[in-house]
C-alpha cells in the first residue's frame, strides 16, 4: 500500500515534467510528513551528508575531463584515424563512423555530444560519398550511445554510488557488497567491445548488401601519421583502466589524474582549446556535475526512504514466495529499464532503480557486477530507442530527418542492439570473465 | 557566483594528486567541502541554465493552456521543495551554532561548513521564482542543449553541404 502511494506519488510528480530531482524531493518529504514518524531531522542530515562521499567526486573530474576533450578537432582526428583503419572496406565510412564514434564517446562521456561531434562531420562526407542519408544516420544515431559502456562511464560510477551503502543477501543469506567502480570498469570492456563490434558488422552487412562505395586503402604511412595524432586522446582510456588495474590509483584519483591529463591535451598537445575557453569548460562542466549531484542528493533520500519503509526487502519476499526466477525477473528489468530509458536520462534511471533493484536482484542470485553492466547496457539502447529516444533526437537534428524516417533508419542496429542486450541478461560471464581473470573479483 | 564555481572546480583536478601524495588529509578534507559548496550553489546556477530536465513527453503534448499551468505547477513545486530545504538546513545550522563543533582536519567550525545547505537552496528557490516569473511574462524557458560541441561547425565541408542542402530544400518549397 506504502510502496503504491510512494511510486504513484513521484510518477504523478514526474510526470508534470518538473526537475526529477525536484520530483523525488517532494516525494519523500510528503510522504515522511503525512504518513510516518520519522523524525525530519534525520532527512535534514541525508541532506548533508549525502554527497559527502569520496566516491562520488570521480563524477565531476570525469565530467570535466570528458569536456576538455569534447571538441570538433578531437572528433576529426578519431574519424582520419578510423578512416585510414577501415576505410577500404564496405561501407567504409559507415565503418569509420562507428568506430570513431566508439573512440569519442569512450573519452567524451556524453552520448548526444558524440552524435552532434561525429555526425555533422561524417554524416555529410558520407552523403557526399554517394551514401544513403538514412544509413548514414542510423549508424551515427546508434553508434554514439557506446560511450556508456566503454570506461570511463559515469553511469558505471552512479551504479556504484546509488548501490554503494545497501545491504544485500544472496539465495543462502550471506551478505553480498556492491561491485566497485573499478571491477565494473573493466567488466564494461568486453561487452563494450563486442557491441562495437557488431554494430559494425550490421554497417558491414548493409553496405555489402547495398553495395555501398569504398573508399582507397590508406597507406601505412597515412594510418600512421592519424594514429600519432589521435593517440593522446585514447591514452586517456589507457590510462584510466591501466592506472586501475594496476593499482596505482583508486578511480576517483583516476578521473582527477584524467582531468589534468584532458587539460594538458587539449589546451597544450593538440591546441583545440585557448586558455581563454578554459572558464567556459570550468562553468559548463560545473553546470552538468552540479546537476547529476542534485539527483544524487535527492536520490540519496528516496532511497533512505525505500529502505526505512523495507521495499526492496518486501519485493524479494514476495518474488521468492510466488517463484519468479531469475530468469523472469531479468526480463522485467530490462522492459522496466527500457520503458523509463524513453523518457528519462541514463543517469537519473539508474540513481532512482538501483537501490530497489539491487537487493531483489541479489537475492535471487544475480550478481552485482553483472546487473550493472546490464544496466548500462539497457541505458544505451534506451537512448536510441523510439519513440523518444535523447540520441535520435539530436540525430535528427544533425540530418534533418523526422523522428518516424529516423525510426526507420536506426531499425537493423536497434535489432542488432537489442539481441546483445538479451545475450548480455542471460550470459553473465560476458561481463563477469574479463575481471575474474585479471583477478578483481571473485 | 559563477566565477567562484570555476575557481573552485580548477584548483582542485591540479592540487588533488599531489595531496594525496603527501597525505594531506586536511587538503582531502578541503577538496570535498568545496565540492559540495560547488554542488550546492551549481545546482542553483542549474535552475537559470535549465539544465534539470524532467520528464515533458506528456507535458509537451498538452494543449498550451494547459501545458502553462502545469510548467508553472512544477517550477513552483521547485521553489517549495528548495525552500522547505533552506530552512531545514538554516535551523540545523542555528541549532549547531552554539556548540563549537569542528571539522576533523581543518578545524573549521561546522556550521560555517554546512552554511552551503541553506544559502544554496534559498538561492536555489529565488532562482526557480525567477524562471517562473520570466514564464509567465515572456513564455520563455532556459533550456540546455545536450548536444553543443564546440568547434563543430567550422568543418567547411559540413558547413557547404548544410548551406546547400538548404538553398535545395527553400527551392523546393517555392
Amino acid at each position: 500500500m506504502n510502496s503504491a502511494l510512494i511510486f504513484g506519488g513521484l510518477l504523478a510528480l514526474m510526470l508534470t515534467g518538473m526537475p526529477i530531482s525536484i520530483a523525488l524531493g517532494l516525494t519523500v518529504l510528503t510522504f515522511l510528513f503525512v504518513m510516518t514518524t520519522v523524525p525530519i531531522e534525520a532527512v535534514a542530515l541525508k541532506l548533508f551528508t549525502g554527497i559527502e562521499s569520496f566516491e562520488i567526486m570521480a563524477i565531476p573530474f570525469f565530467i570535466l575531463a570528458g569536456n576538455f576533450l569534447t571538441h570538433g578537432g578531437v572528433a576529426r582526428r578519431m574519424i582520419r584515424f578510423a578512416t585510414t583503419l577501415v576505410g577500404h572496406w564496405y561501407g567504409g565510412l559507415g565503418l569509420a563512423a562507428v568506430m570513431a564514434c566508439a573512440l569519442f564517446a569512450a573519452i567524451s562521456g556524453s552520448s548526444p555530444a558524440t552524435v552532434v561531434a561525429i555526425g555533422s562531420i561524417l554524416l555529410p562526407a558520407m552523403v557526399q560519398a554517394g551514401y544513403p542519408k538514412r544509413f548514414g544516420a542510423g549508424v551515427i544515431a546508434t553508434s554514439g550511445a557506446l560511450g556508456i559502456l566503454i570506461p570511463p562511464s559515469i553511469v558505471m560510477v552512479l551504479y556504484a554510488v546509488a548501490t554503494g551503502g545497501s545491504v544485500a543477501l544472496d539465495p543462502t543469506g550471506h551478505r553480498v557488497g556492491s561491485a566497485s567502480v573499478a571491477q565494473l570498469f573493466m567488466a564494461g570492456v568486453i561487452p563494450g567491445l563486442i557491441l562495437a563490434f557488431l554494430l559494425g558488422m550490421t554497417t558491414f552487412y548493409r553496405a555489402w548488401k547495398g553495395n555501398y562505395p569504398r573508399m582507397a586503402m590508406a597507406t601505412w604511412l597515412e594510418s600512421l601519421v592519424a594514429f600519432r595524432d589521435s593517440i593522446w586522446g585514447l591514452l586517456l582510456i589507457v590510462l584510466v583502466l591501466g592506472g586501475i588495474y594496476t593499482g596505482l590509483f583508486t578511480p576517483t584519483e583516476a578521473a582527477a589524474v584524467s582531468a589534468v591529463y584532458a587539460f594538458v591535451v587539449a589546451v597544450f598537445v593538440y591546441g583545440d582549446l585557448k586558455l581563454a575557453d578554459i572558464p567556459r569548460v570550468l562553468l559548463s562542466s560545473a553546470n552538468m556535475s552540479a546537476m547529476i549531484l542534485y539527483i544524487i542528493t535527492n536520490a540519496v533520500l528516496f532511497s533512505f526512504l525505500m529502505t526505512s519503509e523495507q521495499i526492496p526487502q518486501s519485493i524479494t519476499a514476495w518474488a521468492t514466495s510466488s517463484g519468479i526466477g531469475q530468469v523472469e525477473f531479468l526480463l522485467f528489468v530490462n522492459v522496466l529499464l527500457l520503458v523509463a530509458g524513453n523518457v528519462m536520462e541514463p543517469s537519473s534511471i539508474v540513481l532512482i532503480t538501483a537501490p530497489i533493484l539491487f537487493p531483489v536482484a541479489v537475492g535471487l542470485g544475480v550478481h552485482p557486477v553483472h546487473l550493472g553492466i546490464l544496466m548500462t547496457v539497457n541505458m544505451e539502447v534506451g537512448l536510441c530507442h523510439p519513440p523518444v529516444g535523447l540520441n535520435l533526437y539530436v540525430a535528427s537534428g544533425i540530418a534533418r530527418m523526422g523522428i518516424t524516417e529516423l525510426t526507420v533508419a536506426v531499425w537493423p542496429w536497434l535489432l542488432t542492439m537489442l539481441g546483445f542486450l538479451f545475450v548480455v541478461t542471460y550470459v553473465p560471464e560476458l561481463s563477469l570473465w574479463l575481471p575474474r581473470t585479471l583477478g578483481m573479483l571473485y | 557566483m559563477s566565477l567562484s564555481c570555476s575557481a573552485i572546480l580548477v584548483g582542485i583536478p591540479f592540487l588533488y594528486p599531489f595531496f594525496y601524495q603527501f597525505n594531506l588529509t586536511w587538503a582531502q578534507e578541503l577538496c570535498i567541502y568545496m565540492f559540495v559548496w560547488m554542488a550546492k550553489f551549481g545546482a542553483a546556477y542549474g535552475v537559470r541554465t535549465g539544465i534539470h530536465v524532467g520528464v515533458d513527453v506528456i507535458v509537451n503534448m498538452l494543449q498550451p493552456k494547459i501545458q502553462k499551468k502545469v510548467i508553472l505547477f512544477g517550477l513552483f513545486c521547485g521553489a517549495f521543495f528548495t525552500f522547505i530545504v533552506g530552512t531545514m538546513g538554516a535551523k540545523f545550522i542555528i541549532g549547531l551554532y552554539p556548540t563549537d563543533q569542528v571539522s576533523p582536519d581543518l578545524e573549521l567550525p561546522r556550521w560555517i561548513i554546512f552554511l552551503c545547505v541553506p544559502l544554496g537552496s534559498y538561492l536555489m528557490c529565488f532562482r526557480f521564482l525567477q524562471v517562473a516569473w520570466n514564464y509567465i511574462r515572456t513564455g520563455e524557458l532556459p533550456h540546455h542543449d545536450p548536444g553543443h560541441v564546440e568547434g563543430v561547425v567550422e568543418s567547411t565541408a559540413a558547413a557547404k553541404d548544410l548551406a546547400a542542402e538548404e538553398l535545395a530544400d527553400n527551392g523546393g518549397a517555392r
